[in-house]
């Protein structure tokens, strides 16, 4: 409960700030929709879209997360010059379902960047994100130099104690965290957290410093995604994160979301398993984060909703 | 009628010295490649792909010559009118009588650099050529020049509009090609600004190639010695200085047609006229003119001389001779996906750094000595930075010289310009037992995979298949070791083609449970 009640009243706290309600009327609010909603919702079967709404509904809905006004941030994975088909990137129509959504919610802006590995145009063009985000509403931010990014502390961090983030996550009032279900080669499964990866400047020194430890550390940031969805509609199960071709996607259909991201990439290690084979104690970080308080691996004891579709 | 066809010259001129220009800008380049083609039809690229590319261009510049005389020189060649527009805005701060060109004697140089360029092309080595070829000279003018004051403009405008105009990295800057092109583009404004056409009658060997063509044009500028009152109203405005009214001639060998004397001449007798149907027994009834020829003589002497040598470098071309004398280099650098092998590009390439500037991930940069004397300024690839993506072939398509041959995306994803070696002791696995991966990341081909690591549970290290590297340099640029990296590309003096990436096919598994 302890952990639960640090993320609501990190939110709410953000939430008032940004939106200088007092402090009474939100709380008020918030304990019935808190007590009535769920910690984790897996849903399978539908179209990314579809699946979203769902899993949304089922989390209480977007507005628990996102308040009037907000300026947020919808960070989806865009490391890859690579089609959707080929599921190196986030799906652009669940990116774009989120971006609606938010807008629906009320938020001032919102935004949606990557700091890309191939060349950035080119991942911004051809993932598919760039145009969808940009018919949703969205802004496309650039984040293909150190100008864009800044430093923060990680009082909390074991190998990592500073890092550059990217300026847009710094100034926003709460971001969601939109990664893909991938396999990797280093860290052997790319979910949410390795998905901070691309909010970092320099993630030569994640490698250089121990990845698994360094990636665990950067989830202790103190302005935590306010949701991580996971987009395991096309999952990439071998020869990730980049991929060699078409051959190397299995369509899964399924998508995860909680504000816990240590269980969420639990639970989609799990998933994963049933495609090929994946100890989620290989997936180091997701252990070492649980250490360090961020979230939970163990499932069984967070209300979680299983939703099947079609 | 000759104001017309000045006014034409100057619209046709304009409209190459932009748009050769814009094929060198990176702004240009982000959003259309349709400049580059235009590239295509310059001269010294034309020539020195007459064999590995078409003929056509070369031939119809040829043709062009023959009939027209040097208009090349005043319209296509970005660098002769990029003098006259220097000419001009030279002119707005001279007094009248400053402003006036007189007749110059040919200069007996243009004929020794041509036949030194020639004779340096028979035994192999382009670099003089590429030095002085006008067009590249042009070329990286606006490459180190006005690209990069392009780039500063830019990103002050990025800060005023951050969220529309991006920042663009300053990854590199290669201080000896900006100097270089620096001091040349100070001497040809200090030329064209004082001179006129100097660099092209003194030292230009494209001038000087095309100067021994268009003697003989169809259609030449011509004075009419009986209606001619020698006024100089031609001779002033002849910026090739080429107009001596004393023999009433006009040395062709020089003349750029730019119209300038037609178009001033008051009294009709100038013109531009169709001289193939006058007999020759014409020509030398005039006295004055026989003398003009015999005058000439040494310097004919020499253009033949000089004809002779580059007519032996074509033929060397032609015949596929490899170069007689090459510098070996002592590194060797890795050449851009296309140019089949370090001595094609030495061979081909005019270091207009048209690649350099079409590169989306600014990893060509001038080469230092990378491919030894012969080969400073020619492209090279560099991994500090970024990596060759594996969907982009820019650099090949942009090559007006075929130095890089166009090849297409499915052959560039397996031309080998490198190949990796990987020094296990540097790898941070190895070093810090701690995970890592970032090459086997970034590699397209899978050359790189991550297999158990000895007897460590959970720990996996990079394994390294030279037959489908293609030497991208992914994994050297991204990876993580210092100071010296553990994923190195060693480039190929000749290209070799990589093995297919092999498909893993896998069975289609329907799933029916969340698994938790």
């Amino acid at each position: 409960m302890e952990r639960r009640n640090f993320i609501k009243a990190a939110l709410l706290g953000g939430i008032a700030g940004a939106v200088k309600l007092k402090g009474n009327d939100l709380f008020a609010d918030d304990k019935m929709s808190v007590s009535a909603s769920n910690d984790l919702v897996a849903v399978m079967g539908g179209e990314p879209a579809q699946m979203y709404q769902k899993a949304i509904e089922a989390m209480g809905g977007i507005s628990k997360y996102i308040k009037k006004g907000d300026k947020v941030v919808i960070k989806p994975n865009i490391g890859w010059d690579k089609a959707p088909e080929l599921a190196a990137n986030t799906n652009p129509q669940l990116v774009s379902a989120i971006i609606k959504d938010c807008f629906a919610a009320g938020a001032k802006e919102v935004t949606v960047f990557d700091h890309t590995c191939d060349q950035w145009q080119a991942c911004y063009k051809n993932s598919g994100i760039e145009s969808a985000a940009k018919e949703a509403g969205a802004k496309v931010a650039f984040a293909h130099d150190q100008k864009y990014f800044k430093t923060v502390k990680l009082p909390k961090g074991v190998r990592l104690k500073e890092v550059m983030i990217h300026e847009a996550i710094v100034d926003c009032d709460a971001w969601i965290n939109v990664p893909i279900l991938k396999t990797h080669g280093g860290a052997r499964m790319t979910i949410s957290m390795k998905n901070f990866m691309g909010i970092v400047w320099d993630r030569r020194f994640f490698h250089a410093n121990d990845l698994h430890q360094c990636i665990a550390d950067c989830s202790t940031y103190e302005k935590m995604p306010v949701l991580n969805i996971v987009d395991a509609y096309r999952v990439m199960t071998q020869n990730g994160p980049k991929g060699k071709g078409i051959e190397d996607v299995q369509l899964a259909k399924a998508l995860f979301i909680s504000p816990d991201i240590v269980a969420v990439d639990t639970a989609a290690v799990k998933f994963f398993a049933q495609f090929k084979e994946m100890k989620l104690d290989e997936v180091t970080h997701i252990g070492l984060a649980e250490k360090l308080n961020i979230g939970t691996t163990d499932i069984s004891k967070l209300k979680v909703e299983r939703i099947r579709l079609g | 009628m000759y104001k017309v066809l000045k006014k034409i010259r100057v619209g046709v001129a304009l409209f190459f010295l932009v748009s050769i220009t814009a094929a060198f800008l990176y702004i240009v380049n982000s959003e259309t490649s349709v400049f580059s083609t235009l590239l295509k039809l310059q001269f010294v690229p034309s020539l020195l792909g007459v064999f590995s590319g078409t003929a056509v261009v070369f031939i119809l510049l040829l043709l062009l010559t023959l009939i027209f005389g040097r208009v090349y020189c005043s319209t296509i060649c970005p660098l002769g009118v990029f003098q006259d527009v220097t000419t001009r805005v030279a002119n707005l701060f001279k007094s009248k009588k400053q402003k006036r060109f007189t007749y110059d004697k040919p200069k007996k140089s243009r004929y020794i650099v041509l036949g030194i360029v020639a004779l340096f092309l028979i035994i192999g080595i382009t670099l003089p050529l590429a030095y002085l070829d006008p067009y590249s000279i042009w070329g990286r003018i606006s490459s180190e020049i006005i690209n990069n004051s392009e780039q500063l403009i830019n990103n002050g405008i990025s800060f005023l509009f951050p969220n529309s105009v991006y920042f663009r990295s300053f990854v590199h800057f290669a201080v000896g090609s900006f100097v270089f092109a620096l001091f040349l583009l100070a001497a040809i404004v200090l030329f064209s600004a004082f001179r006129g056409r100097l660099y092209c009658n003194t030292i230009c060997p494209v001038g000087s190639l095309l100067g021994l063509i268009s003697r003989f044009a169809a259609f030449q500028p011509v004075i009419n010695h009986e209606k001619c009152t020698r006024c100089h109203l031609c001779a002033i405005k002849c910026k090739s200085q080429c107009i001596d009214l004393k023999t009433q001639t006009v040395d062709t060998s020089r003349c750029v047609v730019c119209m300038n004397c037609v178009a001033a001449c008051k009294n009709g007798s100038m013109t531009f006229s169709f001289t193939w149907r006058k007999s020759s027994k014409q020509n030398y009834n005039n006295p004055i003119e026989a003398q003009n020829k015999e005058i000439n003589s040494p310097d004919r002497r020499r253009a033949l001389i000089a004809m002779g040598l580059m007519g032996t470098a074509l033929a060397v071309k032609a015949a596929k001779v490899g170069p007689l004398l090459s510098v070996k280099p002592k590194i060797s650098g890795i050449s851009p996906p296309g140019s089949i092998s370090i001595v094609h590009l030495k061979q081909n390439c005019t270091a207009c750094h048209a690649c350099i500037t079409a590169c989306p991930n600014n990893i060509i940069k001038p080469a230092t000595m990378e491919y030894g004397l012969d080969g400073v300024l020619l492209p090279v690839l560099n991994f500090d930075n970024h990596f060759c993506s594996y969907e982009c072939n820019q650099c090949s398509i942009v090559c007006p010289s075929n130095a890089i041959m166009p090849i297409t995306l499915e052959e560039k994803k397996l031309t080998q310009v490198g190949k990796v070696r990987f020094i296990p002791k540097r790898c941070i696995v190895f070093t810090d037992k701690t995970a890592c991966g970032a090459c086997e990341e970034h590699c397209p081909t899978k050359a790189i995979t991550m297999v158990p690591y000895k007897n460590r549970e959970g720990l996996y290290f990079p394994s390294v298949n030279r037959d489908y590297c293609i030497g991208c340099g992914g994994c050297e640029f991204i990876c993580p070791a210092v100071p010296e990296k553990a994923m190195i590309v060693q480039g190929l003096d000749v290209h070799e083609t990589a093995k297919k990436p092999l498909k893993e096919e896998q069975e289609e598994l329907v799933i029916d449970s969340f698994g938790f």
